[in-house]
C-alpha cells in the first residue's frame, strides 16, 4: 500500500514514467510500476502499481494492482488491491477496488464498487476457464 | 596477435602526444601488435575480415566514438563474425573528444585503456540497431515532434528537449538504470520543462519529419526507422569502472 507522500520511494524503481510533455495513444500495458504525469488515450493496464500525477489527463479504462490517482481520468478504474484517490483527482467513470481511501476535494462521477471475494473468484474462474480452453485448443491442434 | 586500428584523424599533430603515450605504454606492457591506419583504407570490412582470418586475438579501435562505431559495424557485418565471436575481442583506446563509448566501458584515457587491454576483463554486451546502423552507446534525436511507436501504442513528445535511445549508459549522473545484457533499450526523454519520460522496449519505430537520428554521436540516419536490440552480440574488453553491472 502507499500514500501520496511515499510515491517517490514506492516508485523509485518505476518501470515506466510518462512525463508531462508526452502523450500516449493506444493500449499501454506493463508488468512493473507505472507513473503517468502526461496524457494517455486508450487503455492502461499493469500487474503492478500505478501512480497518476495531478497534471495527468487520462482517457482510458485502467487496471492495476494498487493505484494512486491525483489527476483527471475519463474511464473506469479497477484496482485489484488498494486504491487511493487524492484531493486533486477528477474521475469520470466507475471505480472498483479492494481497499479504498478518498481525500477531501476529490471528484468522482460514477459508481463505486468494492471487489468482493465473489468478483475475485469469478476472475480466477475466468482465468482458469481461458487456460482450460487454451489447453483444449492446443490439444486439438 | 593484437590489431590496432587507428582512425584517420589521429594523423593530426595535436594527437601525436596521446598516440605516443599509448604506444609507449603498450610496449611496456608487451602488447605490441599490428597497426592499421584507416586513412589509407577504403574497405574496412575486408581489412578486418582478413585480420580475423589471420587469427587476430584482439581488434582495438584507437580513436573516438566514430572509430568504434565503424569497426563494430564492420565486424558484425563481416563474413567472419562467427570466428570473431569465438576467438576475438574488441578493445578501445580513446584519444581526443567524443569518447562516450569508452567512458561507458570504464575506459577514461589512453594509458588506462592499455592497462585494461592487459587485464582482459570481458563482457558480452547487447548491440543496438537503428535501421542499418549499429550502435553500442546511444542514439539521440530532438524530442519535439518525435513519435515512438511500440507494439500497439505510440508516444508523441510535445516540448523541446532530447530523446535518447540507450544501450550503454555514458552519463554517470543519469538516475536511470541501463543494462546492456537485458536485450532491451532504454528510451529517455528529457524536455525543457524538466520532466522526464522513461521506458524500455525491445523493438520500436522512431519518426521525426524535421530531424535525423544521431547514432553513437557519429552517424546521422533519416527517420522513420526501426530500432531494435541484438542481445549479447559483442565480446568487449571493459574496465573495472564500467557504467553497468
Amino acid at each position: 500500500m502507499f500514500s501520496k507522500d511515499n510515491k517517490p520511494e514506492k516508485f523509485k524503481d518505476a518501470e515506466t514514467i510518462i512525463g508531462a510533455s508526452v502523450k500516449v495513444k493506444g493500449n499501454f500495458q506493463g508488468q512493473g510500476n507505472i507513473i503517468i504525469e502526461g496524457a494517455l488515450e486508450g487503455s492502461l493496464k499493469t500487474d503492478a502499481n500505478l501512480f497518476i500525477g495531478d497534471q495527468a489527463k487520462v482517457v482510458a479504462n485502467i487496471e492495476a494492482k494498487d493505484a494512486m490517482v491525483n489527476g483527471e481520468i475519463r474511464g473506469n478504474i479497477k484496482a485489484k488491491g488498494y486504491l487511493a484517490i487524492g484531493n486533486t483527482a477528477k474521475i469520470f467513470g466507475d471505480v472498483q477496488y479492494s481497499e479504498l481511501s478518498i481525500d477531501k476535494g476529490a471528484t468522482i462521477n460514477g459508481q463505486i464498487l468494492m471487489l468482493t471475494e465473489e468478483h475475485k473468484r469469478g476472475e480466477k474462474t475466468k482465468i482458469a476457464d481461458s487456460r482450460e480452453m487454451k489447453e483444449t485448443a492446443d490439444d486439438n491442434q | 596477435m593484437h590489431v590496432y586500428i587507428y582512425d584517420e584523424y589521429l594523423n593530426k599533430n595535436k594527437y601525436n602526444r596521446a598516440v605516443n603515450r599509448a604506444e609507449i605504454r603498450l610496449t611496456d606492457l608487451g602488447l605490441n601488435g599490428k597497426i592499421i591506419r584507416l586513412g589509407g583504407i577504403k574497405n574496412i570490412k575486408g581489412t578486418i575480415q582478413g585480420e580475423i582470418k589471420l587469427g587476430a586475438k584482439t581488434i582495438v579501435a584507437v580513436g573516438n566514438n566514430e572509430t568504434v562505431n565503424k569497426i563494430v559495424s564492420a565486424i558484425i557485418e563481416s563474413d567472419t563474425y562467427g570466428d570473431f565471436e569465438k576467438k576475438t575481442l574488441l578493445g578501445v583506446i580513446p584519444i581526443g573528444d567524443d569518447n562516450s563509448i569508452a567512458y561507458s566501458l570504464g575506459i577514461k584515457n589512453e594509458e588506462e585503456a592499455c592497462n585494461i587491454l592487459l587485464a582482459r576483463r570481458v563482457e558480452r554486451i547487447d548491440i543496438g540497431l537503428a535501421g542499418n546502423h549499429y550502435f553500442l552507446n546511444q542514439a539521440t534525436i530532438p524530442a519535439s515532434g518525435t513519435t515512438i511507436e511500440i507494439d500497439d501504442y505510440s508516444l508523441e513528445v510535445k516540448d523541446g528537449g532530447e530523446l535518447k535511445i540507450i544501450n550503454l549508459l555514458s552519463d554517470p549522473k543519469e538516475t536511470i538504470k541501463s543494462n546492456p545484457h537485458d536485450g532491451r533499450l532504454e528510451i529517455l526523454i528529457k524536455t525543457r520543462g524538466k520532466d522526464q519520460t522513461y521506458l524500455t522496449a525491445k523493438k520500436f519505430r522512431v519518426s521525426n519529419p524535421n530531424h535525423k537520428l544521431l547514432v553513437d554521436g557519429a552517424v546521422e540516419a533519416e527517420t522513420p526507422l526501426e530500432v531494435s536490440v541484438i542481445k549479447n552480440k559483442l565480446n568487449v574488453i571493459v574496465g573495472r569502472d564500467r557504467l553497468f553491472e
